[in-house]
């Protein structure tokens, strides 16, 4: 099936460093010891965000029926949010016995009946992937007689982990949307956002940014993504991949089939959304573009600085240990580095080689790059005298133990810290931690144990 | 009664709240104490359910993968995982017990977990809930009927001041433990299976532990057999019971469908009573009954001008419904996720096995919502009335101390149903009277 992403091949991903030291790729995965999501969560999250097209889960319960209306992924459009819908086939035993191709066609047709939909996601489960049905000849049939895109999506959660769920997930959009139709218009700068979900509406933090000095968004995937501009997405100039790692495959065959450069960047922080949104205008390359952006960086930064001044005061001589996951090792300590706080360690377990390289650079020579938080970070408390612990909910003894304000870093689940403005956000949430007194109260012993 | 449909008749399911079968194992494994649940499929599945439940309880949740892949999945019978598993799991923490289920995965390949299990040396339960059959309600039932099968020890003699309590699985942890209560109020001595009461009722521990910090223990899980009288809630637990008469012919059965509202509160009491012999129950329960009836009048008004859709697992809307229905309220639809003998009870204009499209399509039919948080979206689009009850209440915090059950519970539930029914009509009264005063 030529449709058929070759997984061996995604796993060999030329633009990650780690493979030039690993046989295993990211795949593998141990009985009794794993943690984390499966293939078909990271499609999930990478396509979901397209609102105007439905996503139809060919499987049983637990994979959509656990997992639907979750992320807080944000959309103009103007229709029914499909994003936040659940379709499933919740295949019986009777389908696994003599195969679902038949209830998924129907599935298919009622979607398309009811809900006026752009496209179909179809996205095949470790079950429906066993019992062998064929959800490429069926989508093709579909697509025929409805006339609208109906795009397979093989990430069965056994094939790995939601990395590798997102790759499969880009590799079903490049195959089957992209090039797929022409743009109205283009212009000179025109760009492709990739690994933007839009969750809590980051993307918005810095979009009307882009905006103003006159870059256009063509398209996205996927957060507030429309299926028609990811079609048209071949036309772009430029493929900014934010903050993900997982799809790097993507933009570097665009680059192999469209001719299209792509730089790396991230919106959390102050420097690192200044250096984003440079970076962006330099890769355009138009002198008029770099000379306006930088005038808009100093011009935002400047008005950020003025609104940090009250919050600087009081995090002056704070410091923070970070324990967070991938990417936020780096993007996050960043972030507490614009606001005055110092991060005397980061957590680089779940780090890829490039993360760890990048936090030991925002983190300097003294910082402790934790590479088992769980054991070190009280201790590290101890040593470094930290007023502040980001971690997750896991972490909260370590906080009441040791007397010091916690933040939870998922907070950002539910709040935008994207973005200047989303670093107020994050100013703001950890004000109130530093301020707020739960965990010396609730560390207090009870009478009949004075 | 109204019109009873026990299927869909679609062919998909849209904004489902139907749960699976292995969900509702994991659950009922976190209530014995020091449990390492051990899902036997992708690791997707068990990272869905953990945070799935980390959310609903704003707890950590012990579980662990036996992590098939592709590649294991062609080639293993499942014994060599789940041996792995098992070992890999061994060498950091020391659990009481391994409970050991399926998924929909590993149920295609048709797995022997019966014989993989037995190369376990270790105690473990094993339980077959593929999550394409029943749902959370019934792979509840499924691992409480397993446990027994294989735990309790067969006994002939009956303590009869010993009584076994089977919750069903929408029992939140807060109410298991009410009901404990209430019936060691008897003078009886009473040990629930599972026993959510003291693993995810929300407290704060020593430190954080990696197994399920409390709950029933193996031990006693062994001497079960000895109870003189079984209590099961709930249709799905018919069959667990079942399983611990085996155990001891001499038991004595007492069958509940739910304990919500004041009918079914004091058919328990009548059967405890007779137990222990007792003419009257304690002052407590006695107090309690009058308050209930006291808030029965109270909220009668409210409730009896309005019409309900209650959503959830079979057991649960069942008891929900009767509660409600006692002071007036109309069902207009008692929504299930999945077919149980229960439905046929339920007192509504109409019940049906469906989802939250079918839920809207009806939304002419109630104006106040019982249902997880998914039914939050479709209160706020059509402006309904919104309780939030059942799995997944995520975003709120305080779900395992909700109790709705016997006398006091059902005080609570019928009070904070009562003034949502009247905010409701005070919020869309008020958004009429803006839009006349717009157009005035």
């Amino acid at each position: 099936m030529a449709n058929k992403p070759k997984i061996r091949e995604l796993l060999d991903e030329s633009g990650c460093a780690h493979n030039k030291t690993k046989t295993s790729g990211c795949n593998a995965t141990v009985p009794g010891a794993t943690t984390g999501g499966c293939a078909f969560e990271g499609a999930q999250i990478s396509l979901f965000p397209y609102a105007d097209a439905a996503h139809l889960v060919h499987g049983p319960m637990t994979c959509v029926g656990a997992s639907w209306e979750t992320r807080l992924t944000r959309t103009s459009w103007p229709g029914r949010d499909l994003t936040q819908m659940g379709f499933t086939t919740g295949i019986s035993i009777n389908d696994v016995v003599f195969g679902g191709e038949e209830k998924l066609r129907a599935s298919i047709d009622y979607i398309v009946e009811h809900y006026a939909p752009q496209a179909v996601f179809v996205y095949s489960t470790c079950v429906t992937a066993m019992i062998g049905d064929d959800i490429d000849a069926v989508c093709r049939q579909a697509q025929q007689d409805h006339g609208i895109p109906m795009v397979p999506v093989h990430a069965p959660g056994f094939v790995g982990s939601k990395n590798l769920g997102s790759r499969l997930a880009g590799e079903a959009v490049l195959t089957n949307l992209i090039g797929t139709l022409e743009p109205e218009v283009t212009t000179p700068f025109d760009i492709n956002l990739i690994g933007e979900y839009n969750v809590t509406g980051d993307m918005w933090q810095y979009t009307p940014l882009l905006e103003e000095l006159g870059i256009r968004v063509l398209s996205t995937l996927s957060g507030d993504g429309r299926v028609a501009s990811i079609r048209t997405a071949h036309r772009a100039k430029l493929n900014v991949l934010v903050c993900a790692k997982s799809l790097i495959s993507m933009p570097r065959k665009m680059q192999e089939q469209y001719g299209i450069p792509y730089v790396s960047v991230s919106f959390y922080g102050k420097r690192d959304t200044s250096a984003g949104i440079l970076a962006i205008a330099e890769a355009l390359g138009n002198a008029d573009l770099i000379g306006r952006t930088r005038q808009l960086i100093a011009r935002e930064e400047a008005r950020l600085e003025q609104q940090l001044i009250p919050y600087k005061e009081i995090f002056r001589g704070k410091k923070a240990v970070l324990n967070t996951g991938g990417n936020k090792s780096w993007s996050i300590a960043s972030a507490l580095q614009d606001l005055g706080i110092e991060v005397v360690a980061t957590s680089v377990k779940k780090a890829t080689e490039v993360d760890k390289e990048k936090a030991r650079q925002y983190l300097g020579d003294k910082g402790v790059l934790m590479t088992n938080p769980g054991a070190q970070q009280a201790k590290i408390i101890d040593e470094t005298g930290a007023d502040l612990l980001l971690a997750g909910g896991r972490s909260l003894y370590t906080a009441i133990k040791k007397r010091i304000a916690f933040a939870d870093v998922n907070q950002e689940k539910k709040k935008s810290y994207g973005g200047y403005a989303g670093l107020l956000n994050l100013a703001e949430d950890l004000k109130n931690a530093l301020e707020n007194p739960v965990f010396k109260n609730v560390a207090r012993r009870a009478p009949w144990e004075k | 009664m109204g019109e009873v449909s026990h299927r869909t008749e679609k062919p998909l399911q849209v904004n489902p709240i139907r749960l699976s079968q292995p969900m509702g194992a994991v659950l009922a494994f976190l209530g014995v104490d020091r449990c390492m649940p051990l899902m036997h499929g992708g690791m997707g599945c068990t990272s869905f359910s953990k945070v799935f439940f980390t959310r609903h309880f704003c707890e950590p949740i012990a579980i662990q993968t036996t992590a098939v892949t592709d590649v294991t999945a062609i080639l293993d019978g499942g014994d060599s995982s789940i041996v792995e598993a098992v070992q890999n799991i061994t060498k950091k923490v020391t659990p009481s017990l391994i409970g050991l289920h399926t998924t929909g995965l590993t149920e295609t390949k048709g797995d022997d977990i019966r014989g993989a299990a037995k190369q376990v040396n270790f105690p473990i339960v094993y339980v077959n809930t593929a999550d394409y059959e029943g749902g959370m309600e019934s792979g509840w039932g499924k691992t409480v009927k397993a446990i027994i099968e294989q735990l309790v020890e067969v006994r002939s003699e009956v303590r009869t001041d010993k009584v076994v309590l089977l919750p069903h699985v929408s029992m939140q942890p807060i109410e298991v433990e009410k009901l404990k209560d209430f019936i060691a109020m008897f003078g009886l001595e009473v040990v629930a299976l599972p026993d959510l009461s003291t693993s995810l009722d929300g407290h704060l521990g020593e430190k954080q532990s990696t197994l399920s910090s409390g709950g029933v223990s193996v031990e006693e899980i062994f001497c079960l057999g000895d109870a003189g009288t079984v209590i099961s809630i709930g249709a799905s637990m018919q069959f667990s019971a079942e399983a611990l008469l085996k155990k001891n012919p001499g038991m004595q059965h007492i069958h509940l469908d739910h304990v919500q509202g004041l009918a079914a509160t004091d058919t328990l009491v009548e059967k405890l009573l007779a137990v222990t012999g007792a003419k009257l129950p304690p002052l407590g329960i006695v107090r309690w009954r009058k308050r209930l009836q006291d808030v029965m009048l109270d909220s009668h008004f409210a409730l009896g001008q309005t019409r309900v859709m209650v959503a959830g697992e079979p057991d649960f809307i069942a008891g929900a419904c009767q509660a409600l229905s006692e002071v007036g309220a109309r069902i207009g639809l008692a929504l299930s996720t999945v077919d149980s003998p229960q439905l046929d009870s339920i007192e509504a204009a109409r019940v049906m096995v469906g989802d939250l499209e079918d839920a809207e399509k009806l939304q002419a039919e109630y104006d106040l919502v019982i249902g997880n948080v998914h039914t939050e979206t479709l209160a706020h689009r059509f402006g309904k009335a919104l309780v939030l009850r059942g799995f997944p209440c995520w975003e709120v915090v305080g779900n395992q101390l909700k109790n709705d059950l016997l006398y006091e519970g059902g005080a609570y539930f019928l009070c904070e149903a009562a003034n949502a029914a009247e905010a409701g009509r005070m919020n869309s009264h008020g958004a009429e009277c803006r839009v006349l005063s717009a157009e005035g």
